[in-house]
């Protein structure tokens, strides 16, 4: 296990090494530049010109790239030329809250789905497995942004039930005023997570060892919880794992609507101005975060199914 | 007794006018921006988030006062006859927000900061300083050359006066260092105007705190500002401003989309104000003979140029672009609130049968294709292309669009790989010469990239800046003016208002023609 663990580990190192070389060209090869995006209409050839020698840009790419990978490995990543400072505080600062936003709408979505699937699952066919698919394709088939403003709208314009975006203070606080936010990526998350486990509840439970446990006339919260819900969650989690990396995606539309100062934004600013240093540093960063959550994923889903652990 | 009931009454009286005269003071405004500062130090504010802030926290020498220049922090200003020497006499009653009084020293600190090329991409502003000395409190300015805008640059953002004592002492071994650490400290001393910046976020939030050493004072002979701060919550989007708003979570939400005027207008709890700007919306066209990919390039010919701007209904884009928020451009070169603005309106003035005869002489076919390049996501531009599409066709072009972001919007322009794409400007300065030197003078950046290059334009343009004679300024940029309108590489569209929805609790705040967010006589009542 262990084993299996570290090699899984250095694996990640050319992983790594790959992405920091395709980010590299990739922003390069956007047309613009950070000195045009900087300085904005009024600047002259001259003061580009000056602003391009001030950042390097006037380098060759090679020594740009080892500068990368020097200030990489340092640990700064370099300078942001948008926010002007290094580009690890710019986002260790917002990093906190990107991760609160990506575990919160996950827990929201597992606590919709998992419930609603067993009702859906032993309802089949039924009213309420008809009702809930029903609501839920809804919510698969309506953008992110859309929900979002749908829910500002209501409840917190109107009703004035939660604040109009934020981000709240100390735990409960944030809680609170990043619901909305949250519930808005939860709704589309939960519906891929319920479709998937309504369908392998349904499977399990027509599964021989279900009916033969039903046979030996176990308890169903027995039956339901050790053999049914177990052997469901397996392809469940693999599910959960892969919308944790959409969802990072997910966060560049989410944060905007919600005013959320975490990393999604900060990747659409930094796009927009052609900060290449802090688009390579956090690329670098949601690499590193969807490879620890397929890694935690994994071993969670060998601890489910023993058969994997071989 | 009756007689005591009369003073009685008169006290009473007396008591509720007095009460109802009494100037709003304290509380603290919370205020929705669509974008956060980065930087808020008069030499490194580089993008209208950071510029129109500078003067809430920074005094200039001078400052404008119904379209003339007028003393700030000086007493008095004086320019020799020659038009070389300018002497300044400060204020002695000025002080930075930590206490310490203002000096000559601290002018010579911030103007030498400020025309420092090293240092700041503003230093051309002031480029005919040639040495600035002070005596107590006589600041003497030495000239390269007579420089007719030289006072107007003296009341703008990037030659406010910042505490040398105070700058010094901050940590850091370069001036960008320093000038960060004081940004981030949140503690008052730089400068000397209404609020010191108390806290920041990085793209979250900002807090303004009412400098309590002020010098300017209110309608009630107190010192100004009223409120004891600004709180300010970066919402980049749009709808959730307005929402944020609506909900009472802000008392003044900016940049409201002209499309949500009308509605917001009718809300009974809301004011909608619509300050006038020095913002103008344009579109550069390509006017070099051959384009990027080395075909020939019809828009070279002006002819098709000023049918293009013929056969553009401005009214009917003012109606549908801004909902009437706004007015088709009067001068070819600035908005009608920068000096010297000649207004030519109807400029273009739509007549289709004449842009008909102007594309046939330019040997316009039906069906001559010109891209239109625009900024992906903005509504604006996608209906200003559906529009210009179906406005053109009757004289033979079929127009293109082409999306695509800022950035690239901008690689573009520099490097003339485009027909015609949106573009705007909103001046810095209160003088003509920044907006001309870019959309007119071929050697400031190819005359915003069209490629347009006249020499007597360029001739003119030079004089003037060199001209100390008002009238005969004037009658250089008027002549700039018709040369350009003559010559139309832009199609012209607008000029729009910044549109500011508020509160009906609040009072007193404005947003300037350039851009400025002035907070000094704004009050909220909660």
């Amino acid at each position: 296990m262990a084993r299996s663990i570290l090699t899984r580990l250095l694996l990640m190192i050319p992983t790594f090494a790959l992405v920091m070389i395709i980010i590299f060209v990739l922003v390069r090869l956007l047309p613009g530049d950070p000195a045009l995006a900087l300085a904005g209409d009024r600047a002259s050839d001259a003061e580009l010109a000056t602003i391009r020698e001030k950042l390097g840009l006037n380098d060759s790419l090679l020594t740009q790239f080892v500068l990368f990978v020097k200030a990489t490995l340092s640990g700064d990543m370099g300078r942001s030329i948008l926010m002007r400072a290094p580009v690890s505080s710019v986002i260790a600062d917002k990093l906190p809250i990107t991760i609160f936003l990506a575990v919160y709408s996950v827990g929201l979505s597992l606590l919709i789905a998992g419930p609603l699937a067993f009702v859906a699952a032993l309802n089949r066919g039924r009213w309420p497995d008809s009702l809930i698919r029903t609501v839920f394709q809804i919510g698969l088939s309506m953008p992110v942004f859309y929900i979002g403003l749908v829910l500002l709208t209501f409840l917190a314009a109107k009703l004035r039930l939660f604040p109009v975006g934020g981000t709240g203070t100390g735990f409960v606080g944030q809680l609170y005023a990043m619901f909305l936010p949250a519930m808005s990526i939860a709704f589309y998350t939960a519906a891929i997570i319920l479709r998937n486990l309504r369908t392998a509840i349904i499977e399990v439970l027509d599964a021989e060892y279900v009916s033969f446990a039903k046979v030996k006339g176990l308890p169903p919260r027995v039956i339901l919880g050790r053999h049914v819900l177990r052997n469901a969650l397996i392809s469940t989690v693999t599910l959960v794992g892969l919308s944790i990396g959409n969802l990072m995606s997910g966060t560049l539309v989410t944060e905007t609507v919600f005013a959320v100062p975490g990393l999604g934004r900060l990747m659409l600013e930094a796009i927009f101005a052609r900060d290449y240093p802090l688009i390579q540093g956090l690329t670098l960063v949601f690499a590193v975060l969807v490879s620890v959550v397929f890694l935690l994923t994994d071993l969670f889903q060998s601890w489910l199914d023993p058969r994997m652990r071989q | 007794m009756k007689h005591l009931s009369t003073v009685a009454m008169i006290a009473l009286l007396a008591g509720s006018v007095s009460s109802a005269w009494a100037q709003d003071r304290g509380g603290i405004m919370n205020f929705a921006r669509y974008d956060g500062s980065k930087l808020i130090d008069p030499i490194y504010a580089d993008s209208n988030p950071d510029i129109w802030m500078v003067l809430n926290l920074f005094d200039t020498l001078l400052t404008m006062k119904d379209g003339a220049v007028v003393d700030n922090l000086t007493q008095s200003h004086e320019m020799s006859a020659d038009g070389l020497t300018l002497t300044l006499t400060l204020r002695d009653d000025i002080k930075f927000a930590d206490g310490t009084p203002m000096t000559g020293a601290d002018v010579v600190f911030s103007l030498d900061r400020a025309r420092n090329r090293d240092l700041t991409s503003w230093a051309d502003l002031i480029g005919s300083i040639d040495s600035v000395a002070a005596e107590g409190n006589v600041v003497t300015v030495t000239l390269k050359h007579a420089d007719p805008a030289i006072l107007a640059m003296l009341a703008t953002f990037s030659t406010a006066i910042v505490s040398k004592a105070a700058f010094d002492a901050a940590p850091g071994a370069t001036d960008q260092e320093k000038s960060a650490a004081i940004f981030a400290s949140g503690k008052p001393g730089v400068g000397s105007g209404p609020f010191y910046l108390s806290g920041f976020s990085q793209g979250t939030t900002m807090d303004f705190t009412a400098n309590p050493n002020y010098w300017r004072a209110g309608a009630d002979g107190k010192p100004l500002p009223y409120l004891d701060g600004v709180h300010f919550e970066i919402i980049p989007d749009d709808a959730t401003r307005v929402l944020k708003l609506q909900s009472g979570e802000v008392d003044v939400a900016e940049l409201i989309p002209f499309s949500r005027v009308a509605e917001l207008k009718a809300d009974p709890n809301l004011k909608m104000e619509l300050f006038p700007s020095t913002r103008i919306i344009y579109a550069p066209i390509n006017t070099r003979e051959t384009r990027a990919d080395g075909s020939a390039n019809p828009l070279n010919d002006v002819k098709l140029r000023q049918a293009l701007n013929y056969a553009t209904d401005k009214d009917a884009l003012v109606a549908l672009v801004l909902q009437g928020a706004g007015s088709p451009m009067a001068s070819p070169l600035m908005s009608s609130q920068t000096p010297m603005a000649t207004d030519m309106s109807p400029l273009y003035g739509y007549d289709i049968e004449k842009a008909k005869a102007l594309a046939a002489e330019a040997g316009i076919q039906p069906g001559t294709p010109l891209t239109f390049t625009t900024l992906a996501g903005s509504a604006d531009d996608a209906t200003l292309f559906a529009a210009l599409q179906h406005m053109w066709a009757p004289i033979g072009v079929n127009l293109v669009v082409e999306q695509v972001d800022s950035a690239t919007r901008g690689a573009k322009n520099k490097s003339g790989e485009f027909d015609i794409h949106t573009y705007g400007w909103t001046d810095d300065v209160a003088d003509p010469a920044q907006v001309v030197g870019w959309l007119g003078y071929n050697p400031t950046a190819n005359a915003v990239g069209t490629g347009w290059n006249d020499a007597t334009f360029n001739g003119l343009y030079e004089a003037a800046n060199a001209e100390v004679d008002p009238a005969k300024r004037a009658d250089a940029y008027k002549q700039m003016q018709e040369i350009y309108a003559e010559a139309a590489p832009l199609l012209w569209l607008y000029q729009t208002p910044y549109a500011v929805a508020m509160s009906k609790n609040v009072e007193g705040y404005i947003q300037l023609p350039l851009g400025v967010n002035k907070f000094d006589e704004a009050t909220v009542k909660h």
